[in-house]
C-alpha cells in the first residue's frame, strides 16, 4: 500500500462526509419520527390542532332559541344553519369576547362575523330544478314563472324570502290570497 | 400554477399541471449523463478504441450534466429547503426515495473515475503551471498527494477498472430508475408500463451519444482541428444501434396500448392524435427517428464510401435530431400524462410558460450550465487528450512529454 | 367473507371464528338479527400485514359511505369543506359530479367549480350544442372525496414519509416535512390530492381530522341536507355506518387498481370513473 496514499485521503474524505451526514441527520430528524410508522408521530396531533369552524346548529340555537325552535320543528330542518349562514366560529368568538365595545357596535360586529344570506341564491342551490335531482325534492324550473303563477310580480330584487320563511319554508297569505312578507328574524 | 382551460370533464384538482418543464428537463439531463458515460465506458472498459478521442470528453460531459441533474428538481419542489428529507427520512416504499442515494453514489463513482483519469495530469500541472494562483487548486484536486510513480499508476488502473465496472450498472440503474418513477404510477395509464424504464434508458443513451457527437464535431471545427473519421463513424454507429432498439420499444408501447384497447385507450387515442400529434408523430417519430435512422444508416452501411465532410454534417444534423427526438419523448411522457384527466373524460389545453421560475427560459438556462462547467474544466485540465495537447500558453516553456505506460495506454493518455 | 384481497385461509378462519361466536344468535334470530361483523367488507377484514389497523372491534376504524341515490347536488358539502378547511380556490377536497345520460348513449359529466355554486343554472353546463334540445334519459349526482385507501398509492410513493395513515385509518399529510414534489398528486388515481399554493405542500381531504378527533362529524357530513354522506366507526357494529354497510350493496371507485378504498358508494354507475 505504499503508493495508495491518495486513496487513503479519498477514503478519509468519504468517511468524513458519511459521518457528517449521519451527524446532521441525527440532529435534524424529529425525535418522534418513525415511532409507530414511517412518519412524524406528532403530525397527527398537529392536524388535530385546528379549530372546528362549523359549530353546529345546536350551538346556534343556544342563543337564537326562537329561530332554532321553529327551524327544528319545521319542514326545513335538514339544511343546517351554517349551510346558508356560513361557519359560525368567528361569530361565537365575538360573543365570547370581553369587549368594551358599546352595545350597538357589538351587534354590528356580530353581524359582520356571520354571512348574511342573499335570500335567493341559497334557495336555488337545492330548489332550482335540474334533471339529475331526485323527483322527491320540491323544486321549480323558473323563479319568474313561479312568482307569476302565485300572482306576484317578479323584479330583479325579488327574493324567495319575500314570501317564504327560510327557516320553516312556510308562506302566510293575507285576506286577498296574496303572500305576506314573513318575519324571519325576531 | 396555472388554471388551464379544459375540454370535457376534468377532475377539479387536475386543472393544473403539477409537473412542469422542469420535470421534462430532469430525465433529459440524467439521460445525457447516462449516454455520455456509456460512450466513455465503451472505450475504457470495452476497448472500443475508435472512441478514444472523445472518451475523456464524454466522461467530463457526464460529470458536468450530472452536477446539474438535481437543479430542475430543486427548482420544482414546493419546499427546496427540505430537499434533504429525501435522504434523512427516505420512505423505502417510494420509487422516488432512492433518488438521493442512487444519485450521490453515481456522482461519487463518476467523480473518482474522472479524478483517476486526470490525476497524473493534475500533478504535472501542479508542478508546471505558469499561474502560481492555480497551484493550490491543483494541490487540492490531487488531494495533496503528488505520487505519480509507475506503482501508483498501477493502483490507479486497478481501481479504475473496478469503478468502471460498477459505473455501468450504476448509470443504467440511475436512468432506468428515472423511467421507473413514471412507469410505476398505476394511476396514470399513459405512464404505467414496465417498458418505461427500458425506454428511458435507451433514449438516454441515444441522447448522450448525440450530445457527445455534436459537441465533438463542432468543437473540432471551431478550433480548426481535424475531426477523427473513425471516431465519428463509431459514434454514429452506436447512436444508430441504440436508436433502433429505442424506437422499436417506443412504438411497441404505443401499439400495445392501441391493441389492448383498455378503458383508457379512448382518451389516449385522442391524446396522441390531437394534443401530442406534432410532438409525437412529427418530431419524435418522423424527424427524430425515421430521418436519422436513414441518414445514419447510410453511414453505417456505406462506411468509407461516404465522404468525411458529409459524414460530419450527418453527425451534427442527426445528433440535433436525436436530441429533439429524446426531448420530445420526455415531453410526451411527462406532459402528455398530465394533459388528460384521470376522469378519462377531459383534457387540459396546456400552454408552456416562457418566463417564470419553472418556465421554458429557466429550463434552457439550466441546460446551458453544464457547458459552463465543461468550459471552466477545459481551462483547468485538458479536455481531449493528454497534457501535451493542452493550450501551451498555460504551461511553462516546455510541456512534459510522457511515455505511455505499456499496456495501460488508454488510461494514461 | 371470502375476498380477493385476503388469503383464503385467513378469511376462512375468521369466518369460522365469527360463526362460532355468533352462531347462537344467528341461528335464533336468523332473519331478524343482522350481525354486521359477518357482513364486513374486504376492506375491513384484517389482513395479516395490516392487522392492527383493520381489526374489527379493536379501536376505532373510520369509514365513509356516499349514498349517491340521495345526493341532490346542492353543493353544500363543497362549500362547507372550503370554509372549514380553507381550501384555496381552484382546488377541492371534495366535489360533486353531475352525470347526465342522453338517448344516443352520450354521457355528459359536469362539475363546475367542483359543484360549489350548485348545478342548475347556466352557464355551468359543459355540453355539446346538439344535445341542448334533447331530453336526457337519466341522471344523478356523485359526491367525491379522498377514499382513504388501505393500500394507498399516495403514501407508498411519498419519498420523505410526509404522507401517513393514522391508527384509525385516516390518510394525512405532514405539512412540516412535505417537500412539495407532487409525486403523491400524480399517484392518486382519484384526483383527491393537490399541491396547496399557499403552503406549497401536498394537501387533501382529512375526513376533517380536527373535527372527528373532537367528537364532531366532518363538515361535509354535517352540512349534507340529504343524508347522502355517512361517516362513522366501522368497528362498532352499532354505529350508523355499520348498519348501512350491513344492509346495502356498496362499491368503491376504481376497484381494479387494488387500492382498497375506505370510502364506499351506494348506487354507483358503471359510467362513474
Amino acid at each position: 500500500m505504499r503508493h495508495a496514499g491518495h486513496f487513503l485521503r479519498l477514503v478519509a474524505l468519504v468517511a468524513v462526509a458519511v459521518v457528517g451526514f449521519l451527524f446532521v441527520r441525527s440532529q435534524v430528524v424529529p425525535k418522534d419520527f418513525g415511532v409507530t410508522g414511517h412518519f412524524r408521530l406528532s403530525a397527527i396531533a398537529d392536524e388535530g390542532k385546528r379549530e372546528a369552524r362549523h359549530i353546529g346548529s345546536d350551538a346556534c340555537a343556544e342563543c337564537h332559541d326562537d329561530i332554532g325552535k321553529s327551524w327544528k320543528t319545521g319542514k326545513h330542518h335538514t339544511p343546517q344553519c351554517e349551510n346558508c349562514h356560513g361557519p359560525g366560529l368567528m361569530h361565537t368568538k365575538v360573543v365570547a369576547e370581553e369587549s368594551t365595545t358599546a352595545y350597538p357596535d357589538k351587534i354590528l360586529k356580530l353581524k359582520n362575523a356571520i354571512k348574511r344570506p342573499t335570500g335567493i341564491q341559497e334557495c336555488k342551490w337545492c330548489h332550482l330544478r335540474t334533471f339529475e335531482r331526485p323527483s322527491t325534492l320540491k323544486s321549480i324550473a323558473n323563479v319568474e314563472a313561479h312568482v307569476s303563477e302565485h300572482k306576484g310580480t317578479f323584479t330583479k330584487d325579488t327574493k324567495c324570502i319575500d314570501c317564504h320563511n327560510p327557516h320553516t319554508t312556510l308562506v302566510t297569505f293575507d285576506a286577498k290570497g296574496l303572500p305576506v312578507k314573513p318575519k324571519i328574524a325576531p | 400554477m396555472h388554471h388551464f382551460i379544459t375540454e370535457g370533464y376534468v377532475l377539479p384538482n387536475q386543472q393544473h399541471i403539477y409537473w412542469t418543464v422542469m420535470i421534462v428537463l430532469y430525465p433529459y439531463i440524467t439521460g445525457i449523463v447516462a449516454g455520455a458515460f456509456i460512450i466513455s465506458s465503451l472505450h475504457h472498459v470495452f476497448d472500443k478504441d475508435e472512441l478514444k478521442p472523445v472518451s475523456r470528453f464524454a466522461m467530463v460531459m457526464a460529470f458536468a450534466f450530472l452536477l446539474f441533474a438535481t437543479l430542475p428538481l430543486l427548482n420544482h419542489l414546493g419546499h427546496p429547503e427540505r430537499a434533504l428529507n429525501i435522504m434523512f427520512t427516505p420512505n423505502l416504499t417510494s420509487a422516488m426515495a432512492g433518488f438521493g442515494f442512487i444519485y450521490s453514489t453515481y456522482l461519487f463513482i463518476l467523480a473518482v473515475e474522472i479524478w483517476l483519469v486526470y490525476r497524473v495530469d493534475i500533478v504535472h500541472l501542479y508542478n508546471e503551471t505558469r499561474f502560481p494562483a492555480l497551484k493550490p487548486v491543483y494541490w487540492l484536486l490531487a488531494l495533496g498527494v503528488l505520487d505519480i510513480s509507475e506503482e501508483a499508476k498501477v493502483v490507479d488502473h486497478k481501481v479504475m477498472v473496478f469503478l468502471a465496472s460498477i459505473g455501468i450498472p450504476a448509470a443504467c440503474g440511475l436512468h432506468g430508475y428515472v423511467g421507473f418513477i413514471f412507469g410505476a404510477i398505476k394511476a396514470n395509464p399513459w405512464w404505467a408500463s414496465p417498458l418505461m424504464p427500458v425506454i428511458f434508458l435507451l433514449s438516454a443513451i441515444v441522447s448522450g451519444v448525440a450530445m457527445v457527437m455534436i459537441c465533438y464535431i463542432i468543437i473540432q471545427w471551431f478550433n480548426g482541428r481535424e475531426v477523427d473519421g473513425a471516431c465519428v463513424s463509431a459514434l454514429i454507429e452506436t447512436a444508430w444501434y441504440f436508436l433502433i432498439i429505442d424506437v422499436a420499444l417506443e412504438l411497441l408501447e404505443l401499439i400495445n396500448h392501441a391493441y389492448m384497447a383498455n378503458e383508457d385507450w379512448t382518451i389516449l387515442k385522442t391524446l396522441v392524435t390531437t394534443k401530442l400529434f406534432v410532438s409525437m408523430f412529427i418530431i419524435q417519430i418522423l424527424l427524430g427517428s425515421v430521418v436519422p435512422f436513414l441518414a445514419m444508416g447510410a453511414v453505417v452501411v456505406f462506411k468509407q464510401r461516404i465522404p468525411a465532410a458529409v459524414r460530419n454534417v450527418i453527425g451534427v444534423v442527426c445528433g440535433l435530431l436525436l436530441l429533439a427526438q429524446v426531448a420530445a419523448m420526455r415531453w410526451n411522457v411527462v406532459m402528455g400524462g398530465q394533459m388528460f384527466s384521470k376522469s378519462l373524460r377531459g383534457f387540459l389545453n396546456f400552454e408552456v410558460d416562457l418566463g417564470g421560475r419553472e418556465g421554458l427560459f429557466a429550463g434552457l438556462f439550466i441546460l446551458c450550465l453544464p457547458f459552463v462547467v465543461i468550459f471552466v474544466f477545459s481551462r483547468l485540465l485538458p479536455l481531449w487528450g493528454a497534457v501535451d495537447t493542452f493550450p501551451k500558453a498555460w504551461m511553462k516553456e516546455k510541456p512534459p512529454v510522457r511515455q505511455p505506460l505499456k499496456g495501460f495506454s488508454k488510461f494514461s493518455s | 367473507m371470502i375476498s380477493p384481497h385476503t388469503p383464503d385461509d385467513v378469511s376462512r378462519r375468521a369466518f369460522l371464528e365469527t360463526v362460532a361466536k355468533t352462531g347462537g344468535q344467528s341461528f335464533l334470530f336468523g332473519s331478524l338479527f343482522v350481525n354486521t361483523a359477518m357482513l364486513r367488507l374486504p376492506q375491513d377484514v384484517a389482513s395479516p400485514k395490516a392487522k392492527s389497523e383493520t381489526e374489527v372491534g379493536k379501536g376505532v376504524v373510520y369509514g365513509f359511505v356516499v349514498d349517491t341515490t340521495k345526493c341532490i347536488g346542492c353543493g353544500s358539502c363543497v362549500r362547507a369543506c372550503r370554509a372549514e378547511n380553507g381550501v384555496p380556490d381552484g382546488y377541492n377536497r371534495t366535489w360533486v359530479e353531475q352525470y347526465t345520460f342522453y338517448p344516443d348513449g352520450e354521457v355528459v359529466v359536469n362539475s363546475p367549480n367542483g359543484g360549489e355554486n350548485g348545478f342548475a343554472e347556466p352557464p355551468t353546463r359543459n355540453m355539446p350544442a346538439e344535445l341542448e334540445k334533447v331530453q336526457p334519459v337519466r341522471g344523478f349526482f356523485v359526491p367525491k372525496l379522498c377514499n382513504h385507501c388501505i393500500d394507498t398509492p399516495c403514501i407508498q410513493v411519498c419519498p420523505v414519509g410526509a404522507s401517513f395513515k393514522t391508527p384509525e385509518g385516516v390518510v394525512l399529510v405532514d405539512h412540516e416535512r412535505c417537500v412539495g414534489c407532487a409525486y403523491c398528486v400524480q399517484a392518486c388515481p382519484f384526483g383527491s390530492r393537490y399541491l396547496n399554493p399557499e403552503t406549497n405542500t401536498a394537501d387533501k381531504c382529512t375526513w376533517c381530522h380536527h373535527r372527528i378527533t373532537k367528537g364532531l362529524l366532518p363538515a361535509c357530513v354535517v352540512s349534507c341536507p340529504a343524508e347522502a354522506r355517512i361517516f362513522g366507526n366501522v368497528s362498532d357494529p352499532e354505529s350508523k355506518i355499520s348498519r348501512i354497510l350491513a344492509t346495502n350493496r356498496v362499491q368503491v371507485l376504481k376497484s381494479y387498481l387494488g387500492t382498497r378504498p375506505r370510502t364506499r358508494y351506494i348506487g354507483l354507475d358503471s359510467e362513474v370513473i
